[in-house]
């Protein structure tokens, strides 16, 4: 009945309900103030040539392993680099990815899975036992598969890493479209002879929107936090490209002599993986119509 | 209820601590069981703990060094090195002649000496054991036989324990490689006849320790040979484990749960220090270095191998690369190698001219290969390195684009011979100064690594292998490397110091510079 309730909403009054989300996100402290460093983070990618004060991949031997100070603000790595200016060149890096990778993901899953869960029978298993194929292999395993396969770089890391969260986003939409495609407007929006492209597309998404958002959301800090594990692993980008997971691959050995190598460029995943977080459990609560009316 | 729960989980938690520390402490009590009846003060076992597991220990089915380290204890060959260095003194042959031209060896072998398993040891072992590594017999596996006796004609049993080796050349090296840990050990032929010429899992020879048992991944286990003809060794049980990462085989040694580490490298120094422990370093035997391609297009002009070598300030990278424990390399060999000179010089630390040289030659971009693991010759990794070098490139307008591959990828790599520039060090066998020289003129690529053809520099090798020891023979060293330097052929970049750590409680450490360790002198207090 919620959901009859929620779409009768969309369709009267659509302006009130997204003031309504925003109102409810605004209550959530947390989201808010997730969505505010989201926001920096996203300046900073747009804005980092302006803001890096050294460039990233200029190394001073004489200068390796200074500790934060007036200077380097983060301090110095092994080959004298400044690593603020690397963790600022890194954030649209990762940025990036996280975007381009669940957009990719998002897109492809939609369709394979509107077309599963629309078409049923045999289109429904084929698509769907090759999602379950991927998904039983551990997504990051996967994606280190993947990059072996296709070599180091960004927008191969940015291939590996959409692949790989096909799946989940395709059994989301297979799953609300099985659920919604026998409701009665659409049965009816098909008797007036609606084709099913327009009865997927315009009637039937719409309604799998919100738990798609959500899902993206929290998928950009899965992706953040695999493209780092890649570069942690090695398989990321190409030297002297700075990329936070490499970096803290490669100041790992320094942990205890040189701990602001790492703890620097691990506190920079951190925070973008958690605000991803922290922003999707919000928009989760705030979309969810009934914990929104609580 | 909730009152319930808490007291519940807390228990588990307490539970559970329990059960760790438990399983922390079950390992110790395992390794100091069975306690030696007969010392009442020392400790029955020690444990060494190294990076990787030995491949084999068959001395002459092996190459790695891992393999030499456990090797050195349960074989001998029939020369040993002397501790602090790389003379050579007897072992199982307690004399030997050298006749006048060089192509004569005759050894007189200790008598009454058992291997392990019984079978004595007499010429016959010694020839049995060199003919398995001559052809027709010698087979693709063995790594070392070309090295070590390559140069043997044939081996003729004189007597019961006098042994002649004929050579088809004189070599000077060849007492030195009868030393090593690889190739060279005398391994008991009835043990090689019962495992069909193959003891790496059943390794059986006549030195101070005795193979137990080996559990893939875990460790290695001997126990002291009751039966050896020399000093028997201190401690009755060596075991040998094997922790892959550095950091902990660090904690390992810190908490007390092994006795000595290798391996190591600059980083993890202070932490051991600060855990008390004691950091051992000598002058390692090695050379890391920068080798151009020489049958590449773009380097194949020696002032462009001059140019990126002089765009590379060599002291500060390696002062700032390996923190004081390597020094900075003005020549191939080491300072302490015969054949080491003082004159050498590479080319020195001039960006500009380098700036210049490379723009009138036009050349923008170079490609680089390297490897990612740590090496003992570079603790730093190789990728590193080049990166620190693509840095000062960078300064003087050339592009490095770096491949960065695992080790055993990367000798494929170098195989295919598809780069400008790469990274590759040695460790030194047998502190031969031919051991390290012989990579330029070596026709193999995975270990000539620049390619480098040079007959002029090929007719020195030969005359160095065939000189006697002595000022002549140094003299044709330096001559190679002056060739070697005014060519820009490599770019010597440093000679790390060999890093192990020990508990201080262990008493007769010492890591050879041949990077083994001998334990039969070593013992530490019993708890």
């Amino acid at each position: 009945m919620s959901e009859q309730n929620g779409q009768e909403q969309v369709l009267e009054k659509p302006e009130s309900q997204l003031k309504e989300i925003w109102y409810s996100l605004c209550r959530n402290k947390g989201a808010l103030i997730a969505l505010g460093i989201i926001v920096f983070l996203i300046f900073v990618a747009i804005f980092r040539d302006f803001l890096m004060p050294y460039d990233p991949n200029y190394s001073d031997m004489g200068k390796a392993f200074q500790r934060p100070n007036s200077e380097h603000w983060f301090g110095t790595d092994q080959l004298g680099r400044d690593i603020f200016s690397r963790i600022i060149y890194g954030t649209r890096i990762s940025l990036s990815v996280g975007l381009i990778a669940v957009t990719f993901a998002l897109t492809v899953g939609t369709v394979l899975g509107s077309i599963a869960g629309y078409f049923g029978g045999k289109v429904d298993t084929v698509i769907m036992r090759c999602m379950d194929m991927m998904l039983a292999v551990p997504s990051i395993l996967l994606a280190i598969t993947f990059m072996a396969a296709l070599g180091k770089g960004i927008d191969k890391a940015i291939i590996a890493i959409g692949l790989v969260s096909i799946p989940e986003y395709a059994r989301i939409v297979r799953g609300s479209i099985l659920s919604i495609k026998e409701s009665d407007y659409v049965q009816a929006a098909k008797v007036i002879g609606n084709n099913d492209m327009t009865i997927i597309f315009k009637h039937i998404l719409p309604n799998v929107l919100s738990s798609l958002i959500v899902r993206a959301t929290l998928g950009i800090s899965t992706a953040v936090l695999d493209t780092a594990a890649l570069g942690f692993l090695g398989l990321g980008v190409q030297p002297p490209i700075a990329e936070w997971g490499d970096m803290l691959g490669r100041a790992r050995g320094f942990i205890f002599s040189a701990p602001y190598t790492l703890i620097f460029p691990g506190m920079a995943i951190s925070l973008t993986v958690l605000a991803f977080n922290m922003l999707g459990d919000g928009l989760r609560d705030a979309l969810d119509p009934k914990s929104r009316n609580k | 209820m909730r009152k319930h729960m808490k007291l519940v989980s807390m228990v588990l938690l307490v539970a559970m601590c329990v059960f760790c520390l438990a399983g922390c402490g079950g390992n110790k009590q395992q390794q100091e069981a069975a306690p030696a009846a007969g010392e009442a003060k020392l400790s029955d076992t020690l444990v060494f703990a190294q990076g990787a597991e030995p491949r084999g220990l068959d001395p002459a089915l092996v190459d790695d060094g891992e393999s030499a380290k456990v090797m050195a204890n349960i074989y001998e060959g029939l020369v040993k090195y002397a501790p602090d260095s790389t003379d050579i003194l007897p072992c199982l042959a307690k004399s030997w002649e050298i006749s006048e031209d060089g192509l004569t060896y005759t050894f007189k072998l200790q008598e009454g000496v058992l291997f392990h398993d019984g079978t004595p040891f007499n010429a016959e072992a010694v020839k049995f054991n060199i003919d398995r590594q001559l052809p027709p017999l010698v087979t693709e596996d063995m790594g070392y036989a070309g090295f070590v006796f390559g140069s043997v004609d044939n081996v003729e049993v004189v007597d019961e324990y006098t042994v002649k080796i004929n050579l088809k050349s004189p070599s000077t090296p060849f007492m030195a490689n009868l030393a090593m840990a690889l190739g060279a050990p005398i391994v008991s032929p009835t043990a090689l006849q019962n495992n069909d010429n193959n003891v790496n899992q059943a390794p059986c020879g006549t030195g101070p320790y005795k193979f137990v048992s080996w559990s893939p991944s875990e460790n290695v286990v001997l126990e002291r040979n009751e039966n050896y003809w020399g000093t028997p060794a201190k401690t009755q049980n060596i075991i040998f484990r094997f922790i892959a990462d550095n950091s902990a085989r660090v904690v390992a040694l810190t908490n007390g749960e092994v006795d000595m580490i290798d391996g190591i490298d600059a980083t993890v120094v202070d932490q051991i220090k600060a855990g008390q422990m004691t950091v051992d370093n000598i002058e390692g035997m090695t050379i890391n270095y920068l080798a151009y391609n020489t049958q590449s297009p773009v380097v194949a002009d020696k002032e462009v191998r001059k140019a990126l070598s002089q765009a590379v300030n060599v002291p500060e990278l390696v002062a700032s690369l390996y923190q004081g424990y390597a020094s900075e390399a003005t020549t191939i060999l080491p300072s302490f190698m015969p054949g080491y000179s003082a004159e050498v010089k590479q080319v020195g630390y001039d960006p500009e001219a380098a700036k210049a040289v490379l723009e009138a030659k036009g050349i923008t971009e170079i490609h680089v290969i390297t490897y990612t693991n740590p090496r003992p010759y570079n603790t730093a990794n190789g990728q590193t390195l080049a990166e620190a070098i693509q840095g000062y490139w960078s300064k003087v307008g050339v592009t490095a684009k770096i491949d960065a591959y695992d080790w055993s990828t990367y000798k494929e790599k170098v195989k295919t011979g598809d780069y400008d520039v790469c990274f590759y060090g040695c460790n030194g066998d047998n502190g031969d100064p031919d051991n390290f020289m012989n990579l330029l003129c070596d026709p193999d690529p995975t270990m000539n690594v620049a390619r480098y053809n040079n007959p002029e520099f090929n007719a020195l090798i030969a005359q160095g292998v065939a000189t006697a020891n002595g000022e002549e023979r140094n003299a044709l060293y330096a001559q190679m490397e002056k060739i070697v330097a005014e060519d820009c052929v490599w770019l010597p970049i440093s000679h790390a110091q060999v890093l192990s750590a020990y508990n201080p409680l262990v008493d007769g450490y010492y890591y050879h510079k041949t990077a083994v360790v001998f334990f039969s002198e070593m013992s530490k207090p019993a708890k």
